[in-house]
């Protein structure tokens, strides 16, 4: 497509319009929000202040965070990498006796993730957990908080982000030539040779990512820290959460999140940077797809198999238990006994018409469906506009909406709070903390980069000479624009509308920062319930809600990927969601 | 030097090769040659032990290797795109084997010097990255890199097929010439004629999972011992019966006429040939004629036949479509296929080269 200049490009009304909208939005939502808190947090009457600063390092509590956090994230890093690249080896790369089941284990942190895994990783190994109810009939002497602090934290963090492994590691290792593996062979390279010099080498810029993606997550990490922590660790999110509520260390939350903003830039800087150096994937033309490797060490083919069905257990067992005790009375969980009998579907009955336990659900459910129509809709025409037109003007648009994609999501969500608890004259002078408005922004504004980039290049996709065809017949540009682009478009449209409707359902790090005291989401609700504050039965609901969620998201995932995969042979998959997602959607939306 | 013996692959259900038999002299330029899926590539497989097969054994200098790991058999691969390790430097690549069998750092080095050397490429070449080098280059480095091992046999398998035309050809002589350099045995794939023409000293012909013919390109060409190998290397008209009555009434009549019949384009000529007293004159009807520059294709209908012909732009005969023409045949350029197992007919030299 050729360059347009950008006073064409303005000449045209429905340009204008979309430009209107699209100016406004950016600068009250994007900018300003952000603005603000770098305005708060040193400058708060007017005037340069170190005063947030030096709060900062008198308090003891904010220091250790700050510690705790880039521990988890390093630590974090290591762990994750551990664990993915030997999910994706024994499932993707060794021959390994029932590959398919251990994927399947593997793949359940697809389906749930974020507050509802370290829910349910609490509610087993919590000290009011079923196996640990189980473990301390059988040692009445142990410690019965025993799955808390930093090691529990790391545990459930490694095990719920391998998602990004088994996505984008999987994926690279799809495109390493099995040629390459069998050149190395013929030259008498080992398996671990090969694995070592030959395909991990391949793997590196991806690993690198991800590595990058994990240290990100650990940094900016809320739910986890904040159900399994404990006392004794705390990370910066939390603490953001904690200082915002109270009015007078309202500067501390900002500086923090201004640090946690720093760092988020400053790795994916990194990341980008290495993605553009080098990728060294196959320089052939014709490569042939990679087949699986037996590991012909008979020992080392025991161990390894041995350590993948422990990781599966492991992947499995909290999802197994949920599934299983959503069907148990309160009696039952409690005591982590259960039998044939207990198990009744009353639970589902109480959670689907009990209005208060529904209630959350369905709020959860509209906030999403809402705020991913919102977002797919209003940006099929800014990705369209910035698709056909480029010039500087489209440029800066495009970077400012990958704003969100470059900032976690506490400094958007404490941004929106700051900006809007008094008459804005950006919005008309209305006041949106405390209404059911400002979390509905919040998560439009989250889920347009991800948005924005996939319908770009589903535009992209689409040939041109269909446009050019329809202009040459006469076709204005909406009437094009409608008839010709739009259903090409509308099934990408609808799996990114489905993605980001999945990844809101069971969101807590944005809401637990500006929902309505009211109108709780999903995510607050299975949080205070792991705090014990419905009892057992808010346990139980928590359980279902879970599994719900699990029905859900597989199910849409399914819809999307699962049909995708089966089409790979066309061109379709590619307008499709999942091949051209970028590491980060999918992590920001389940740190 | 490499013999395969009833050797018999399946995957699956299907089997990609019944029975095949092959042997390959020391020093020789064997080319697997035949229509894509027709098992040649698997054959090649086969033989590096990449694939086991289901029957048979494969010898290379007399000993038995179906069970033993490719790495163990002294044979080194040239891969359709090359397989270079796109993570590592031309250097590394070559030296890859050597450092895997544990050579001291200063031998591999020489060594991998020495063959960078004799495949042409420099010093500054080998600290490139792989991504770097030009198609040419990439495939003398995957030369070097199997070469380095010293193997018994290099395996080439359609190393030239994703170049374009004018490289492949350039290239094509740059393979030949190393092979003959290094005087290694060499089997090679490839479902070009053209190349496997040009550069083989024998060639077997596959077809199916079998191999039709083995022979010199020549008689490969001249002498196809089946309707197959006739009809897929070069390029000829179909005789009618009528055609090949009419060559029996004035020649001695040897040919059958009930036999599907074949005859080579460049074979028939609109002048008679110098010297050979044995040609054939058959009267034809040109129906088109196409012009090439360097020669004209034309068709002559005669017989019931449509009779292609070459014939070189010099100045001499050219009748115009619609003009009456002679067309001049010798009966021994005739190849004749039994229309029931596709098997040469009448001419026992053909025969014998089945293997």
């Amino acid at each position: 497509m050729n360059p347009t200049p950008a006073r064409t490009m303005v000449r045209s009304p429905f340009v204008l319009f979309v430009g209107v909208i699209l100016t406004w939005f950016i600068a009250a939502f994007l900018v300003w929000p952000n603005a603000n808190v770098l305005i708060e947090t040193f400058f708060p009457d007017g005037r340069f202040s170190g005063r947030a600063a030096e709060k900062l390092l008198s308090s003891e509590r904010a220091m250790k965070s700050l510690g705790n956090s880039f521990l988890l994230a390093a630590a974090l890093s290591v762990t994750v990498n551990v664990v993915g690249i030997f999910i994706v080896l024994v499932t993707h790369y060794f021959r390994i006796r029932g590959a398919r089941i251990l994927f399947l284990g593997y793949a359940t942190t697809f389906i749930y993730g974020g507050i509802v895994l370290a829910a349910g990783y609490k509610f087993i190994y919590g000290d009011k957990g079923i196996v640990t109810a189980l473990l301390s009939d059988a040692f009445p002497g142990m410690d019965r908080n025993w799955f808390s602090g930093f090691l529990a934290v790391l545990v459930v963090m490694t095990f719920a982000t391998t998602t990004n492994h088994m996505l984008f590691v999987a994926n690279a290792l799809k495109g390493v030539d099995h040629q390459t593996i069998e050149a190395a062979k013929n030259m008498g390279a080992s398996t671990w040779t090969i694995l070592r010099r030959i395909v991990l080498p391949m793997l590196k810029p991806t690993l690198f990512a991800v590595t990058i993606l994990s240290f990100l997550t650990g940094l900016g990490a809320l739910s986890a820290p904040q159900v399994l922590g404990g006392r004794e660790f705390q990370t910066i999110t939390p603490m953001i959460l904690t200082f915002t509520n109270s009015p007078t260390s309202r500067d501390l939350a900002a500086l923090l999140a201004v640090i946690l903003g720093v760092a988020t830039i400053l790795m994916l800087t990194v990341m980008t940077r290495m993605e553009r150096g080098g990728t060294n994937f196959s320089v052939s033309k014709v490569s042939s797809a990679l087949e699986k490797q037996k590991i012909t060490h008979p020992v080392g083919n025991a161990l390894v198999h041995v350590a993948a069905y422990v990781l599966f257990a492991i992947y499995t067992l909290p999802v197994a238990l949920i599934v299983i005790y959503s069907f148990a009375d309160s009696a039952a969980i409690q005591t982590g006994q259960i039998s044939l009998d207990s198990l009744t579907v009353d639970n589902y009955i109480r959670v689907l018409t009990q209005s208060s336990a529904l209630r959350p659900f369905v709020v959860s459910i509209v906030y999403s469906a809402v705020a991913a129509a919102i977002a797919v809709g209003g940006l099929l025409f800014v990705a369209r506009l910035l698709q056909k037109h480029r010039n500087w003007l489209t440029a800066v648009f495009e970077y400012l909406l990958h704003i969100p994609w470059i900032l976690p999501s506490a400094l958007l969500a404490l941004g929106l709070i700051i900006s809007y608890d008094h008459p804005n004259p950006l919005v008309g002078g209305a006041v949106l903390t405390g209404t059911t408005v400002i979390l509905l922004i919040a998560f439009v504004t989250v889920k347009i980069p991800f948005t924005l980039r996939m319908l770009k290049a589903s535009f992209a996709s689409v040939n041109s000479s269909l446009e050019e065809a329809g202009a040459i017949m006469g076709a204005g540009t909406l009437y094009i624009f409608r008839r010709i682009l739009l259903p090409l478009v509308l099934p990408t449209a609808a799996a990114i509308a489905a993605l980001n409707f999945n990844s809101m359902l069971d969101d807590y790090d944005t809401a637990i920062f500006l929902a309505h005291p009211l109108v709780q989401p999903l995510g607050l609700v299975i949080k205070a319930n792991t705090d014990g504050a419905e009892g057992a039965e808010g346990v139980s609901n928590t359980f279902v809600y879970t599994v719900l969620l699990m029905i859900i998201t597989g199910l849409t995932m399914y819809l999307v990927y699962g049909r995708a995969r089966r089409r790979d042979a066309s061109t379709a998959p590619r307008n499709g969601a999942p091949k051209d997602a970028a590491p980060k959607d999918t992590v920001l939306s389940k740190s | 030097m490499i013999r395969l013996e009833n050797i018999e692959v399946t995957f699956g259900n299907f089997t990609a090769i019944p029975q095949l038999n092959l042997e390959v002299e020391r020093g020789e330029f064997f080319t697997l040659l035949g229509p894509s899926g027709c098992g040649k590539t698997t054959a090649l497989r086969t033989l590096a032990g990449f694939i086991d097969p289901a029957a048979g054994e494969v010898f290379i200098d007399g000993k038995a290797v179906t069970r033993l790991p490719s790495d163990k058999r002294q044979v080194g691969m040239v891969f359709q795109n090359y397989a270079l390790f796109p993570s590592m430097t031309v250097w590394e690549n070559i030296a890859f084997g050597l450092r895997v069998r544990k050579e001291k750092p200063a031998a591999s080095d020489r060594l991998v010097r020495d063959i960078a050397q004799r495949v042409d490429l420099s010093a500054s070449q080998l600290r490139k990255n792989v991504a770097e080098l030009s198609g040419g280059q990439q495939q003398r480095v995957a030369v070097a890199r199997a070469l380095v091992l010293q193997p018994k046999i290099l395996l080439l398998d359609e190393p030239l097929s994703n170049l374009d035309a004018k490289l492949r050809h350039q290239l094509r002589q740059q393979l030949k010439e190393l092979q003959s350099e290094f005087g290694i045995t060499t089997v090679y794939v490839t479902h070009d004629q053209d190349e496997a023409l040009a550069m083989s000293d024998r060639i077997a012909v596959f077809n199916k999972g079998v191999v039709e013919q083995v022979g010199t390109p020549q008689t490969i060409y001249d002498a196809s011992a089946t309707e197959f190998v006739c009809t897929f290397i070069g390029d000829s008209s179909v005789l009618t019966s009528d055609f090949v009555s009419e060559l029996n009434r004035h020649s001695d009549g040897t040919l059958a006429p009930g036999a599907n019949s074949y005859l080579r384009v460049e074979k028939a000529s609109l002048t008679p040939p110098a010297g050979n007293t044995d040609a054939v004159p058959v009267r034809g009807v040109v129906v088109s004629r196409s012009y090439h520059g360097l020669h004209s294709r034309y068709t002559v209908r005669c017989h019931g036949s449509e009779l292609r012909l070459l014939v070189k732009e010099d100045g001499g005969v050219h009748p115009v479509p619609g003009a009456e023409a002679t067309v001049y045949v010798r009966p021994v350029h005739v190849l004749q296929y039994d229309p029931q197992t596709g098997e040469a007919v009448g001419n026992p030299a053909l025969a014998a080269s089945r293997p």
